[in-house]
């Protein structure tokens, strides 16, 4: 267990102003525990905890810790809904959660689940967002204006006229908000929002969540896996661990706890700051570059980190990368000698609404056998329409499309592979063990696929998209993931960044669409950069992911040396090793 | 891919219209595809249709419906032709079959056939513009306090028929994927796991409806619950209405259809028989039927406002216009998306 709750100045003064106020605490949760029906164990073991109205509070914690359930205790699904056993007491805005259920709560918090295509339930988006307001029996002047308010709050209101399944994947978590927080509540839940959103609507999302704590006092109760995106937001952490809580303090106490305790749930660069012997670790970009600013000199190097990182050429970009493949020869990326994928004025056309589209407009690009490769962009820049194009699910409009040694494609749904109740039963006779001894797991033939961690079914799913195409140890031409790492904790990210690289190591050519750019980092040789169905940025990751602002690392951020993204390198850079981190 | 018949939210006046209007209009029209067997009166009433989702921007929608409605009258007028013997004019002698026995193909069984077939397609197209313009969610909105658990169970079903049907695809594309040593899946292991996940769906959607509140008491109409609090009594001030100003349009041409068609009816305007002979009448009531039918098709046209131009109105002489912010205590909030909330 970590120190006792301890606020942040501004935790302490909302916390203050809202006690004066005789408010009552938006969450008080005493000795609580539950235990979902069926279940071997329980999910939640004496939980205690009070959140003052106006605070924004970040949950921490591995997958399965306990978070969901936590969240959905405090609105009521658990145990209304999900059934089981639950003990203590839980208290939102002095309504007993316990007594009431999740309908009669909803005027007091709001929940916003993770994956918004399961989070709405009307055809239009003005429907959906009134529809709390309905059910509650407010008039339609009082919906009107509520509407009109928390649309403008969330800068939707050219959506309200648009039907739900036209929306993309940020717009509909900003309608699903506004659905949550149309009745005014005083606290709202977030179960990891920004796990299917790109960088720029993730950070939109945070940045929108800390507004509206500030202006409307919205108490925000927000669990994440990607805390670098948060933790400078929050006012305090409360990080889980298998169902209780391990730690509950100000986000400073949390960085130096996770280096200590569990460094899985430590920030890149709070990473840096302890590889670089630099203390106190920073919360943020902004506390990062202030530190360094006036810290002292390191050990290791001469000078102080912040003179060691202008004479490293700090702010050398003058502007993002869009480099090119021949500049990704100058940069020392091998030519491409066997293609895996090879597409020349690539146009692809798709129809949106009621109107066709171009998603891919004239993409010229080679992928080669064993380089990992990260395809990023925004959502709806076509990376997905690119790889189903590749695996042959989409025909291309116009040009040259061609996979010289076949693939294989993961779709983001790795439930979509697994039909049968056995493993042995999707991967049948010699090839099918072949296919799991590739992805490490040739122990689990007998198992249910239903009975594997997330990790273990991200890999079977892909043993079927592979099966039979291993002629000895060799492998397709190319293996593509798209978004593989949704939900995914940072141990679970670390074992699919060693799966790639033995694939690419066999001699595959592994592209893996993504959002994660800390992800991107750690596995990738080379970024593609799409926008809006055009390459906008192509090179060696170490170039594309620390010259930009959204598509860059933490580590790039702060840093904002040229080619440095990985904390590693970065604290070789300010220790002035040389090689910068380098293997 | 989105089906042509889903609903997409346009600034027209049948968009804006309130559904009851909106059925009215589309009912009454398609009460008269029932009323009547006269062909001229069907393929005005098919035009009418037609006109009517142009003019509401629901073309996609029209034309499906028409593909649609050929390809099911096409075996209704196979069908009918096999199956009844009836009429003069013979037209072919297919002899004997099993069960039907003697199949004699007539003029007048195939004109039968057809009328059955071309009602049918009149019937898909007032459905598809219906499925185009009329906003579900409105409609249940309408429907809820009445039938709390009824409209329930059609939020469900209309949230998760467009949710299973991309499940739907991308289980198919994920079975594409396979590699050629996994086991290969038919259509039996992928019903099951369609439904399966549909019912993973369903509690995920299901909480959320929960999460919105829709386990409370039904609400209450404003009226009702300003009844119940003793806050109006009969006579007294009416409460906010969200009615369009284009709903008296459409109640009025579904009346004024409604009735033409019953007078029609009584003067004989249906003339038409297929047996013993095809007769088709065209009687002036019949002929001014249909214009009336292809008229009302003109129902959700829209008129531009047109800029006032340089000159500014004179004082005193300007029309009023509608406020579009009501005022005072208890008046309507801004209406958004030109059809109210």
């Amino acid at each position: 267990m970590g120190p006792g709750p301890q606020r942040s100045p501004w935790g302490v003064l909302v916390s203050e102003l809202a006690i004066r106020r005789g408010a009552a605490p938006a969450l008080a949760i005493e000795a609580l525990g539950y235990t979902y029906p069926r279940a071997p164990g329980s999910a939640l073991a004496d939980i205690s905890l009070e959140i003052a109205p106006g605070e924004f509070v970040l949950l921490a914690g591995r997958s399965a810790s306990g978070k969901s359930t936590l969240l959905k205790a405090a609105c009521g699904l658990v145990p209304h809904f999900h059934g089981g056993e639950i003990e203590g007491a839980i208290a939102v805005a002095d309504l007993d959660a316990l007594a009431a259920g999740p309908a009669e709560l909803a005027s007091a918090v709001g929940y916003v689940a993770q994956d918004p295509e399961t989070q709405v339930v009307s055809t239009t988006v003005s429907a959906e967002i009134q529809l709390p307001l309905e059910m509650r029996g407010d008039d339609a002047a009082s919906r009107a204006r509520a509407i009109e308010e928390v649309a403008l709050a969330l800068a939707i209101p050219h959506l309200l006229d648009r039907t739900v399944d036209t929306l993309s994947g940020g717009e509909l978590q900003r309608v699903a908000l506004a659905a949550a927080l149309v009745t005014r509540p005083s606290l709202v839940l977030l179960d990891e929002p920004t796990s299917q959103l790109d960088p720029v609507a993730g950070d939109e999302l945070i940045w929108l969540l800390r507004r509206l704590n500030e202006e409307w006092g919205v108490a925000v109760l927000l669990a994440e896996h990607r805390l670098e995106r948060c933790l400078a937001a929050a006012d305090r952490v409360i990080a889980m661990d298998s169902g209780s809580i391990a730690f509950d303090g100000p986000p400073g106490d949390f960085l130096s706890w996770s280096q200590a305790s569990d460094p899985a749930l430590t920030t890149p660069a709070a990473r840096l700051f302890s590889l670089a012997g630099i203390t106190p670790l920073p919360i943020g970009v902004r506390a990062a570059r202030q530190l360094l600013a006036s810290s002292s000199p390191t050990e290791a190097g001469a000078g102080t980190p912040s003179e060691r990182l202008q004479l490293l050429g700090r702010g050398a970009h003058g502007q993002p990368p869009a480099l090119h493949p021949s500049k990704l020869r100058e940069e020392g990326v091998p030519a491409p000698a066997t293609p895996a994928l090879l597409t020349r004025d690539l146009w692809v056309e798709l129809t949106r609404t009621d109107a066709p589209h171009d998603v891919l407009r004239g993409i010229d690009l080679t992928l080669t056998r064993g380089q990992p490769v990260a395809l990023m962009g925004r959502n709806g820049a076509g990376k997905s329409t690119l790889l189903k194009a590749a695996a042959g699910l989409i025909d291309p409009a116009r040009g040259k499309l061609e996979t010289p040694g076949g693939i294989a494609l993961l779709t983001q749904n790795p439930s979509d592979y697994l039909v049968r109740e056995r493993v042995g039963d999707e991967l049948p006779g010699e090839a099918g063990l072949a296919a799991l001894r590739v992805v490490g797991l040739e122990h689990a033939v007998d198992a249910d696929p239903r009975d594997l961690s997330g990790g273990e079914r991200q890999r079977l799913a892909l043993a079927i998209a592979l099966a039979g195409q291993l002629e000895g140890e060799a492998l397709p031409g190319l293996i593509a993931l798209d978004e593989p790492t949704r939900g995914m904790d940072r141990a679970r990210k670390d074992d699919l960044v060693a799966l790639i690289a033995e694939l690419a190591g066999r001699g595959a050519g592994v592209v893996v669409a993504t959002h994660d750019v800390e992800f991107a980092a750690a596995f990738a040789a080379r970024v593609v950069l799409l926008g809006d169905g055009v390459v906008i940025a192509d090179g060696p990751a170490r170039e594309v992911l620390s010259g930009g602002w959204y598509f860059a690392t933490e580590v790039a951020r702060v840093l904002d040396l040229p080619g440095v993204v990985t904390p590693e390198q970065g604290a070789a850079a300010l220790r002035g090793e040389e090689g910068e981190g380098d293997g | 891919m989105r089906s042509p018949f889903a609903y997409i939210p346009r600034p027209g006046p049948l968009q804006a219209a309130s559904p009851a209007a909106a059925v009215a209009y589309l009912g009454a029209l398609v009460a008269v595809a029932f009323l009547f067997s006269s062909p001229l009166v069907l393929v005005a009433l098919g035009a009418g249709l037609a006109l009517a989702g142009r003019l509401a921007g629901a073309w996609g929608a029209v034309r499906a419906a028409i593909r649609l409605g050929l390809a099911i009258a096409l075996p209704i007028v196979v069908v009918n032709a096999l199956v009844v013997n009836r009429g003069e004019t013979v037209l072919a002698r297919l002899g004997d079959w099993p069960l039907l026995g003697q199949v004699d193909v007539s003029a007048e069984a195939l004109a039968d056939g057809a009328v059955f077939g071309l009602r049918a397609v009149v019937v898909m197209i007032a459905f598809a513009v219906y499925s185009a313009c009329v906003d579900p969610d409105r409609v249940l909105r309408a429907l809820r306090p009445f039938a709390a658990r009824s409209a329930l169970t059609a939020t469900l079903v209309s949230r998760l028929v467009p949710v299973a049907a991309a499940d739907a695809a991308r289980l198919r594309d994920a079975a594409r994927l396979r590699g050629s040593g996994a086991a290969a899946v038919g259509r039996a292991p992928l019903a099951r796991r369609l439904l399966a996940g549909s019912l993973d769906r369903a509690v995920d959607v299901a909480a959320t409806l929960e999460l919105r509140g829709y386990s409370l008491e039904p609400p209450r109409t404003p009226l009702r619950r300003r009844v119940a609090e003793g806050l109006w009594t009969p006579g007294g001030p009416k409460p906010f209405r969200r009615a369009s100003r284009f709903d008296p349009r459409f109640y009025l041409v579904g009346v004024t259809v409604l009735v033409a068609a019953i007078v029609g009816k009584l003067l004989g305007a249906d003339g038409f028989d297929a047996y013993p002979a095809i007769q088709l009448g065209l009687s002036p009531a019949t002929v001014a039927l249909s214009a009336l039918l292809v008229l009302s098709g003109l129902a959700p046209y829209r008129r531009s406002s047109r800029p006032m131009g340089r000159r500014r109105p004179r004082s005193g002489r300007s029309r009023p216009t509608e406020p579009a912010v009501p005022r005072g205590p208890g008046a309507a909030a801004i209406p958004l998306g030109g059809s109210g909330v």
